[in-house]
């Protein structure tokens, strides 16, 4: 194994709860980071991924549940280590970055405390501004630089200290579109050559998938589904999972049966009940009324005569570089959103819907219980 | 923001959990302790004569209300009456002026900025009675303006009624509000008022539309203006006599200069002066809410100035000149002018002539034994041990002010804070010597009466409340992401704090140390009441000349004071600008903008 | 390579400790030294004075050598007598020495002055007269309140008025000036001796001199009477010829025709009110402390005690006349105590009426001139 790989530490989370008076931020929160892992922790605001984060931290106290990291339990009991004894490191979402010490100053700060040499420190730091691309900046202060100048510096001093554990707090929320990209691609290569588990919370799914190896959902201080994101998006455990990590069109179905393990006919309400083969996360009952999420990938769009699908019309379409997103009406006040097509509908213009089976899924919409495994 | 506010607040946890949430509440104890100590028990003794007086041998009664309807009655009343409006007026008229020159010094390119900020922390510092002082000077029949040619007559008789008293007491109580204002001021991003002009606003109904978001800074303001003027002594003292216009502080001076002195009248008043402050507190609080005010960070940038053409531009600059004329131009160069004119206020049939034989007399020991030098040394002593035990304190308190908004001990503080402004110093000097003179407490614990450590006690505990609200405003700007983010990143607690909040903070403590440094030097009311034998202050010493028939010398005296508290301030800026890092004076503080 | 090393941990801790060690140390050290300072054999007293000549009487009895100390407590009576009243039951003032009787009197009424304690020496009618019966308190020395002071540049002497009463009328319209009882101390004994004065009193009630007091002086500021708050301002008003001429205390206006208002003089109407520069001993210091007060007592009534008052302040209090017979005043400005007509009040009778009088006058003739 190498050093890097060493390096990297697991997180243990068990029974995890907060209380901030009344309100119950974290609800016995359980999940386990293999060394290495990149976690994204993925929810709406409340639903706990930032209190859990900053239990990991150190930061706040939890109310109940414990927090191992690389073996060694730091909250527990009558245990709680401090933050500094911890060996993590955090990227803030509003870069907390000293506005008193240069980029330099700020970078080297966890330095101060380790067995270096001076000219160890500074050749480290160097290293490190070269790598994320702002050496020419080491001199200037926080206030003197843009957004994404700042998340870099924020970036480069939380890899200074080489630690197994990289927290990362919406580091990419307060930046503009075009340097998000460019910096979550910085992150994600930074991350893992310097063989650290990352635990990255952010309510972008997106920003999830293209970061993850695995994602936990979070709801109301809850956990509900930890997977890879291939899992999630194709099989996601509730409704909210499959809201969250972005759906085209949602309806109200009848169910007509089950066709195989995990299929069922289900017929739609519009369309004088077009039927179609959805995917089902459990077992269900003939005759159920039931919910349909439809990713927008699993739909497309063909002419007014083509055989198979549902008829609609294009209400809005969108040029997208690559192509064109539509938004499609299908009748009875139902639509779908952000569908695909390398070719242009035109507004107004009549198509043919056609559904993917792996892309839609059937389920209790009221179904909102914890994961249990 | 919200969110990172609450979630660095823990409310009560479950009992399995922690020792820091135990060493947050011993902290908290121990620091109820000090207060008690400081402020409480000393005020709460002088209070409770006003329904008590048995309690410490000032009557017969252990509960009565006679000296509640003597307090409003016609005679003492119209004291209290006039202190509410006169109170009311300063404090609306002090933020309506102060923020107009908080604008302009911020927002815009006026002239002379950096003078301006200087000018308005020596505003800050001057006593009032320091203020009174020059103004009679200057405007007094064969005064300081005679001198210069100017005849003031028409001006001297209106001065001396409830328009200067307004002005004088709106001048001191400038700063107070310009401070918090500009703090305001920095958490306001230019983005409200181009969202205001871009939709159709002109540059009046911009400025109308934006400043409702800093009414919390509007509302502080107004709340310690109005506590800052009702506990006013100087002015009461000097002008308000003068001009026949008793006020609050004065009736209860008065009530206290007979003998047998009238303690409890007097404690009502004090009451009545405390519980003042109580509505603008509510007020501003319902407004405030749970708002947090951290903006002060990496982020923070400096805010941009509206370029005015040359025209508007001199004109602003001259309204600021002007109103600095006013506050503080006027009074120091009546003082100034004052103390080099022989014989002030005599008419002379050679005319004017300029001497400095006031300034030789100072040091020289008169028979009474009384020159300057001894106590001008002693000032000064304790102006150094009471700045920084006030700064220690404050900085506590600060903390705990600003976190936790809303909450009852928040709340608490806050209210007993401002309250504690709203104490005349006198009040709290003879309450020094009913608890800390009583019979157990000099015999079994420690004898501190007549002593100088009780002295600068008694001094700390009248300037902490209002330092740490001063101090309050920027403290609570500080992001607390700055101190997670070295505690994380293996800063041990005290390192965390030394690294990032004590740059960030260290103007602010400078300039708090100042404050009370050059407060304690010109403060009269405790001093006097508490000096020990033989150990007189300069503020005292001053006065007695004053008050006998050495006005000039007593002016001289003033003069020469206040330059030496200038001069320590220019010594202390140096040390800090040579000894500081220069991060450290990059960091914005309302006010000292570099 | 974040990991606080252990052994910086330790030292940590033990510097901690070391200087919490040290303040608890250094405060109790503290501690220690206030306390100890009360341990001393014969600590002696606190003289509580307002005197213009207190430092140079308690430097010159200490060099005496008498076995003790006496620590010199000066101020302006006003802080002296709040001090006193809030030190309640647990004094510190060993002796009080300050202008004016009533507060002695006050005090005796409570209870808290030594009796007996006048020194035995020859005192002058006038001495004897603030004399109380008790023997609770001893005159010092002699000013007069209701000096008439006037301006020899503005007002010749023939000009001036010969009686009280002549005061209102409207030759002296807006040229007469006096002090404020309530923040000038010789004061209210001027007020309380023309009351008795104009209202003829001998005993028993005091309404009708009170009532014939305040006709008076309403009519004084019918007149056109200027009030300012004390001696200082008064003289100030003089210079500056807003007033004229001013009824104040006799110390006051001959120190300032001696220093900076060469054209000062002063007359007296009949009767002009005597005010006795008092000293009085607190009767429940232990036993020790009593017989230390009342050697400094005998002292200040011996001649080396009333040469040091006549040098002590030359332009201040040290211009009074002595109460002892065969002294003479210290500068040759100061008339025979004879031409003063000056008599004396009881101030147990108008030490009570102090408050009344004072508010009195504050409401009616201060406020709204």
């Amino acid at each position: 194994m190498s050093e890097t790989a060493r390096r990297a530490v697991g997180v243990s989370v068990r029974d995890l709860a907060k209380d901030f008076g009344e309100k119950r931020a974290l609800d016995g929160v359980s999940i386990d980071v293999e060394p290495g892992t990149f976690l994204v922790l993925l929810g709406p605001s409340g639903s706990g991924k930032t209190t859990l984060l900053r239990g990991v931290a150190g930061i706040d106290r939890p109310s109940s549940g414990t927090i191992s990291i690389g073996g060694n339990v730091v909250v527990g009991g009558k245990t709680f280590v401090p933050p500094e004894r911890r060996r993590l490191a955090m990227v803030f979402q509003d870069y907390a970055l000293w506005p008193h010490l240069n980029v330099r100053k700020n970078v080297a700060y966890p330095l101060a405390t380790s067995s270096l040499t001076k000219e160890d420190r500074s050749r480290r730091c160097d290293d490190l501004l070269e790598r994320v691309g702002i050496s020419h900046l080491s001199e200037r202060f926080p206030n003197e630089l843009s957004g994404g100048e700042q998340q870099r510096v924020a970036l480069a001093r939380a890899l200074a200290a080489e630690v197994g554990l990289i927290l990362f707090d919406e580091p990419l929320s307060n930046l503009d579109a075009d340097r998000r990209e460019q910096l979550r691609i910085e992150i994600a290569t930074l991350t893992r050559e310097a063989g650290a588990t990352a635990i990255y919370i952010t309510h972008d799914q997106s920003e999830a998938f293209a970061l993850a190896d695995q994602i936990g959902v979070l709801n109301q201080g809850q956990l509900i589904q930890l997977d890879t994101p291939e899992n999630i998006y194709r099989q996601p455990a509730t409704a909210f999972v499959a809201r969250f990590t972005g759906i085209a069109g949602e309806f109200p179905v009848h169910v007509l049966g089950e066709t195989s393990k995990r299929r069922a006919e289900v017929s739609l309400p519009f369309s004088s009940g077009y039927a179609i083969e959805a995917s089902t996360m459990e077992k269900i009952a003939p005759g159920a009324d039931l919910r349909l999420f439809v990713r927008a990938a699993g739909v497309t769009l063909a002419e007014p005569s083509h055989d198979e699908g549902v008829c609609g019309s294009i209400r809005d379409v969108a040029f997208k570089g690559h192509g064109y997103d539509h938004v499609v009406d299908v009748g009875d006040g139902y639509s779908l959103t952000k569908i695909y097509s390398s070719t242009k509908f035109e507004r107004g213009q009549n198509v043919k819907v056609c559904f993917d089976t792996k892309s839609c899924f059937v389920m209790d919409s009221s179904r909102e219980a914890k994961a249990t495994w | 923001m919200a969110i990172a506010v609450l979630e660095t607040t823990t409310p009560a946890a479950p009992p399995s959990t922690t020792r820091s949430k135990k060493r947050g509440s011993l902290g908290g104890v121990i620091l109820w302790i000090v207060l008690f100590l400081l402020i409480i028990a000393p005020v709460g003794s002088f209070l409770i004569l006003g329904v008590s007086p048995r309690v410490f041998q000032q009557g017969p009664q252990w509960f009565t209300l006679t000296y509640v309807r003597q307090a409003f009655s016609s005679y003492f009343g119209q004291g209290i009456f006039n202190s509410l409006w006169v109170s009311t007026i300063v404090a609306i008229l002090s933020v309506c002026v102060a923020t107009a020159l908080a604008w302009l010094i911020h927002r815009t390119n006026v002239g002379g900025r950096r003078l301006w900020t200087v000018a308005m922390w020596l505003l800050l510092m001057m006593p009032t009675w320091m203020m009174t002082l020059g103004w009679g000077d200057l405007l007094q029949p064969f005064g300081a303006a005679q001198a210069l040619g100017v005849n003031t007559h028409w001006i001297y008789g209106e001065f001396f009624g409830p328009m200067g008293i307004v002005i004088v007491l709106t001048s001191a109580a400038l700063p107070f509000a310009y401070f918090i204002v500009s703090a305001g001021l920095q958490g306001l991003g230019p983005e409200f008022e181009d969202a205001a002009r871009i939709h159709g606003a002109g540059p009046i109904r911009s400025l109308q539309t934006v400043l409702p978001i800093i009414a919390p800074a509007l509302l502080s303001a107004l709340a310690i203006c109005f506590a800052e003027t009702m506990s006013d002594f100087g002015v009461a003292f000097t002008l308000g006599y003068h001009s026949h216009f008793p006020m609050a502080t004065y009736m209860l001076f008065n009530a206290i200069s007979s003998f047998p002195a009238n303690f409890s009248v007097a404690a009502v008043i004090a009451a009545v002066l405390i519980i003042s402050v109580i509505p603008p507190i509510v007020l501003q609080s319902r407004v405030m809410r749970k708002r947090s005010y951290a903006v002060l960070s990496g982020r923070t940038r400096a805010p941009r100035r509206r370029e005015l053409a040359r025209g508007p531009r001199a004109v602003a600059t001259t309204a600021v000149a002007g109103v600095f004329f006013v506050a503080l131009g006027v009074p120091i160069l009546g003082a100034v002018i004052g103390s080099l004119v022989k014989n002030l206020g005599i008419e002379s049939p050679n005319g004017v002539h300029f001497t400095l034989t006031y300034y030789a007399q100072i040091f020289k020991p008169s028979i009474q034994g009384d020159s300057l030098g001894a106590p001008l040394l002693l000032s000064n002593q304790l102006g150094l041990v009471v700045a920084t035990g006030t700064g220690v304190l404050a900085i506590i308190l600060a903390r705990r002010l600003i976190a936790n908004p809303g909450s009852w001990s928040q709340r608490v503080t806050d209210v007993f804070l401002l309250g504690s402004v709203a104490v005349p110093g006198v009040v709290l000097g003879v309450g020094y010597i009913f608890f800390y003179n009583l019979g157990f407490i000099s015999h079994n614990v420690v004898s501190l009466y007549k002593t100088l450590p009780l002295l600068m006690l008694a001094l700390v505990a009248n300037a902490v409340p209002g330092q740490t609200r001063f101090m309050a405003g920027p403290v609570s700007q500080i992001q607390p992401s700055l101190g997670d983010a070295a505690r994380v990143h293996g800063a041990g607690r005290m390192r965390a704090w030394r690294t990032t909040n004590l740059p960030l903070m260290s103007r602010v403590l400078l300039w708090g140390w100042l404050l009370t440094f050059t407060k304690t030097i010109a403060e009269l009311a405790i001093s006097q009441i508490l000096y020990p034998p033989s150990q007189e202050p300069a503020s005292v010493s001053i006065q007695s000349y004053l008050a006998n028939f050495a006005p000039n010398t007593g002016t001289a005296m003033t003069v020469l004071t206040l330059f030496e508290m200038l001069a320590v301030i220019g010594i202390a800026l140096s040390v800090y600008r040579l000894v500081t890092p220069r991060g450290w004076r990059r960091v914005g503080f309302s006010g000292v903008q570099s | 390579m974040t990991t606080t090393s252990k052994p910086k941990n330790a030292v940590r801790k033990r510097f901690t400790v070391l200087a919490l060690a040290a303040s608890v140390a250094s405060l109790s050290g503290v501690v220690a030294i206030v306390a100890a300072s009360g341990a001393a054999s014969n600590p002696g007293f606190v003289l509580y004075s307002s005197q213009g000549y207190d430092h140079a009487s308690v430097a010159a009895f200490n060099a005496t050598n008498p076995g003790f100390t006496v620590t010199l407590n000066d101020n302006s009576t006003g802080p002296l007598l709040q001090q006193i009243q809030a030190e309640g039951s647990n004094p510190k003032w060993g002796v009080l020495w300050v202008d004016g009787a009533s507060a002695f009197a006050q005090l005796d009424g409570e209870g808290k002055l030594l009796h007996h304690s006048v020194p035995k020496v020859k005192f002058n009618s006038l001495g004897l007269e603030n004399i109380p019966a008790d023997g609770s308190f001893t005159p010092t020395g002699l000013t007069v309140t209701g000096a008439l002071c006037y301006d020899s540049s503005q007002i010749t002497a023939a000009q001036l008025p010969s009686t009280w009463q002549q005061l209102a009328s409207s030759q002296y319209k807006g040229l007469v000036g006096m002090n404020d009882p309530s923040q000038s101390g010789p004061t209210f004994p001027m007020i309380a001796g023309i009351m008795s004065y104009l209202g003829k009193y001998k005993s028993g009630s005091t309404t009708r001199a009170v009532t014939a007091g305040e006709a008076f002086y309403t009519s004084l500021k019918a007149n056109g009477l200027v009030v300012n708050a004390v001696n200082g301002a008064t003289i100030t008003a003089m210079e500056a010829h807003t007033i004229s001429m001013a009824t104040i205390q006799s110390s006051a206006c001959y120190g300032a025709a001696l220093t900076t208002f060469p054209s000062m003089k002063v007359t007296y109407l009949n009767p002009s009110i005597a005010l006795p520069s008092v000293i009085g001993i607190d009767g429940k210091q232990p036993k020790l402390v009593r017989q230390d007060a009342q050697k400094f007592v005998d002292w200040v009534l011996s001649p080396a005690g009333q040469a040091v008052m006549q040098t002590g302040d030359p332009e201040g209090d040290s211009l009074f006349w002595p109460v002892i017979t065969g002294e003479s005043p210290s500068n040759p400005i100061i008339p025979p105590l004879s031409s003063t007509h000056a008599i004396s009040t009881n101030p147990y009778t108008w030490g009570k009426l102090e408050t009344q009088v004072n508010t009195w006058f504050d409401s009616n003739i201060v406020s709204g001139l």
